[in-house]
């Protein structure tokens, strides 16, 4: 029988080769799609943000295991589809307007991709109005913004306001180098993520 | 002991007659000279104006010629997106976008902005012989990553022998670099990379420590000194880092400073940082600057370290806070003042003292730290005792110690930041500076007259004309409404024929008519006064 808490390991140690072949012998055997992502895949991914949160892997090691988790992904969404099987919860993410910085956002991305969810990556200066738009086309739940600079920041504050004003119905966190919880609270936030890993647990939050 | 001469001992970890200071000036010189930074960061003229204006506001003990870790990345090929108010961004990867490693050749110094850096740093040299000059060259790992992008990370586990070339190719750029601002005259090579701290310890040693020390040897070599400048969370980092052999380690507030101390003090190399970049100097004020420098050289100690903050300022970093620094860490006695209050009250204890100074004598207040501790606060009280006796008993002076918290909430009501400090009646008239004789009795009599004129201006009057029933009381109401036409007096004139209400002033039916004067001042309006200003008032009657 697949194992699949080797598959979960082959996830941390962001084997893609092992990673593929494993939820492949795990479909083929007849485990649900359902419990070979949770069980499989996010268990991994989950073990990986514990870990970078602990300061005992680094952005290397996250990136090799999003990866791994990605190329199996690729074999498990059709079959999630087909199951019926809904992401977590629908988020998308951007770097705001005027700030080009984008490896901490891609970190969070695949950080919650691999927590589960389906997430957009609407890519870097991304601007108050298009935030809005892509919001209103993907209707997502959760919005993260992300910026690097001290100069970028309001640029948060603005696209938090366009959000509200365009009346969407969704919970946003905030995140960068230079982003405090005090200035989250103080721009009308829902959430600040300290790191990618912090991400995750601030969008879990979010859903219940 | 010059700068340069304060730099290089502090490096060497030898004792220094203070600490070191050397703020990182890069866009922040084109604020300082109201320029955006692209036009900054483009002319060696203005980056040399922009340094010179910035040693004379700051007062370091040393600088760098430019900060800016995209100068190498845009000779090599990278394009940039320029901002008014930051550094340029590199926003493509010539070796992911078809460039080959093999293409790529060591810049010369006289290729692109490395030109106008070279030129800054050898006028610099000239004008500043005294400051120790800083020449930054981009770390090997963030000039890799700029070359290559964020790839560059999964290449690490995926083709390692191509990110080691690569490694082996940015230090060679970085060498060529410190070479080239030793030979311009500069007396540091600060080499930054603060993309390592995305990394962990045994990738660190495994690609950057072969790079990045022979770096460090060949400064060494050139009789310059090295400082290794990280930025971010790094800390699990910093024995690598020490491991590689520069002179000194700077970080940013991400690392705590005792760490840092400890780590690098055991092997004999000096350390530098990490006053808070945004959350005090970009957004607090000379105080919370002053405070931060201070609490950063406690942490610290004398040895081996160099005050400075975590990284390149930002472009709108308030002038004041950073012009603040230099005097705490000069003079002992004004980080006592700071520390001292430091313990503030904060605005809620405030006394409303907006009533401050309305009573007939002028009352100067001398804040001290404690002017039996202090020599400058003792001069100026000792100035002030010596003046008021000439008045006559029309001044009084108190001396305010603020190791007392109730001068710090009296000393913070007044506004007074700085001590010792001479308020005549409430208002700042002397900071930090002791009046010659002269000029505090001058300043003592304008007061006076002040309130004199305000006094003329601000009395009303009643008279009451107590009337008991006596026909002259008629013959008294003409004579004061007579004087009261001819002086022009605000006066309200009132009889009073009530018997109860003659007696409570102290008159029988019998003495009438009389004559009672009330005199009204105007003290407070729409608010409720402080007891100290209420008591002020009342010594008057």
């Amino acid at each position: 029988m697949a194992d699949l808490q080797a598959l979960a390991n082959a996830v941390i140690k962001g084997n893609q080769a092992e990673s593929v072949r494993l939820t492949k012998e795990a479909l083929g055997e007849g485990i649900g799609p359902k419990q070979v992502l949770e069980d499989g895949l996010i268990a991994g991914m989950g073990v990986v943000g514990v870990r970078f949160k602990a300061n005992e892997v680094y952005i290397p090691e996250v990136l090799i295991s999003a990866r791994a988790m990605k190329m199996a992904m690729e074999v498990l969404e059709p079959k999630l589809a087909a199951a019926g099987v809904a992401p977590l919860a629908k988020a998308l993410v951007g770097t705001v307007q005027g700030d080009l910085h984008d490896i901490g956002k891609n970190l969070v991305v695949m950080m919650l991709k691999g927590a589960g969810f389906h997430v957009e990556d609407i890519g870097v200066d991304v601007k108050p109005d298009v935030f809005v738009e892509k919001i209103k086309a993907s209707n997502a739940q959760i919005v993260g913004l992300s910026a690097l600079l001290t100069t970028t920041m309001p640029a948060m504050d603005k696209t938090i306001a366009a959000i509200r004003q365009a009346g969407l119905d969704c919970k946003i966190m905030i995140g960068g180098a230079p982003v405090t919880q005090i200035y989250a609270s103080k721009i009308g936030a829902d959430g600040y993520a300290a790191d990618a890993a912090s991400a995750v647990d601030v969008a879990k939050s979010f859903l219940n | 002991m010059t700068g340069k001469e304060r730099v290089k001992k502090a490096f060497r970890c030898e004792p220094t007659d203070y600490v070191p200071w050397v703020p990182f000036v890069g866009c922040h010189g084109g604020a300082l000279l109201k320029i955006n930074a692209q036009d900054y960061l483009k002319s060696s003229e203005f980056i040399v104006k922009g340094v010179r204006e910035a040693i004379r506001r700051y007062r370091p003990d040393g600088i760098p010629v430019l900060f800016d870790l995209q100068v190498e990345a845009e000779v090599l090929g990278c394009d940039l997106k320029w901002a008014s108010n930051n550094p340029p961004a590199v926003v493509n990867h010539p070796l992911s976008n078809g460039t080959k490693l093999e293409q790529l050749q060591i810049p010369a110094a006289d290729q692109g902005r490395i030109k106008i850096a070279l030129d800054a740093a050898r006028q610099l040299r000239h004008e500043h012989p005294d400051i120790a000059l800083y020449g930054l060259i981009t770390g090997p790992f963030t000039l890799a990553l700029h070359l290559l992008g964020t790839d560059l990370f999964m290449q690490m586990f995926d083709e390692s022998s191509y990110i080691k070339k690569l490694l082996d190719f940015s230090g060679q750029v970085s060498q060529s670099m410190s070479r080239y601002y030793i030979e311009a005259g500069c007396d540091v090579i600060a080499m930054v990379d603060p993309m390592t701290s995305q990394i962990g310890p045994q990738q660190f040693a495994e690609f950057v420590t072969p790079c990045v020390t022979r770096i460090f040897e060949s400064i060494r070599q050139q009789g310059a000194l090295s400082s290794f400048f990280v930025c971010g969370h790094a800390q699990q980092n910093i024995p690598v880092m020490c491991g590689c052999r520069p002179d000194n380690i700077s970080v940013d507030e991400n690392i705590p400073l005792d760490y840092v101390r400890d780590e690098c003090l055991t092997k004999n190399i000096s350390f530098g940082g990490n006053l808070q970049l945004t959350s005090v100097l970009l957004l607090g004020d000379e105080i919370d600057a002053q405070k931060n420098a201070i609490a950063c050289m406690e942490v610290a100690g004398q040895k081996g370290f160099i005050l400075a903050p975590g990284c390149d300022l930002p472009y709108d970093t308030p002038i004041k806070n950073l012009e603040a620094i230099a005097p705490v860490v000069r003079d002992s006695y004004k980080r006592q003042v700071v520390m001292t209050m430091a313990a503030r009250s904060d605005e809620d204890d405030r006394l409303n003292l907006k009533e401050y100074g309305q009573a007939d004598k002028v009352i100067v207040d001398i804040i001290t730290l404690d002017s039996e501790a202090c020599a400058p606060c003792q001069y100026m009280v000792d100035a002030v005792k010596k003046v008021v006796p000439e008045f006559e008993g029309i001044v009084e002076w108190r001396e305010h110690k603020i190791k007392y918290r109730e001068s710090i909430v009296f000393m913070a009501s007044l506004m007074v930041r700085n001590v010792p400090t001479i308020c005549i009646d409430g208002q700042i008239t002397f900071v930090s500076r002791i009046p010659p004789r002269d000029e505090l009795i001058a300043a003592i009599q304008k007061r006076i007259n002040e309130k004199f004129r305000m006094r003329i201006h601000q009395k009303k009057a009643s008279l009451y004309v107590l009337d008991g029933g006596d026909e002259k009381t008629a013959m008294v109401r003409e004579r004061i409404a007579q004087a009261v036409q001819e002086l022009g007096a605000e006066v309200q004139i009132e009889t009073i024929n009530d018997p109860d209400t003659i007696y409570s002033y102290g008159v029988t039916p019998g003495q009438t008519p009389a004559v009672v004067m009330a005199q009204y001042q105007l003290k407070s309006l729409k608010q409720v006064p402080e007891v100290v200003v209420i008591k002020e008032w009342l010594k008057n009657i």
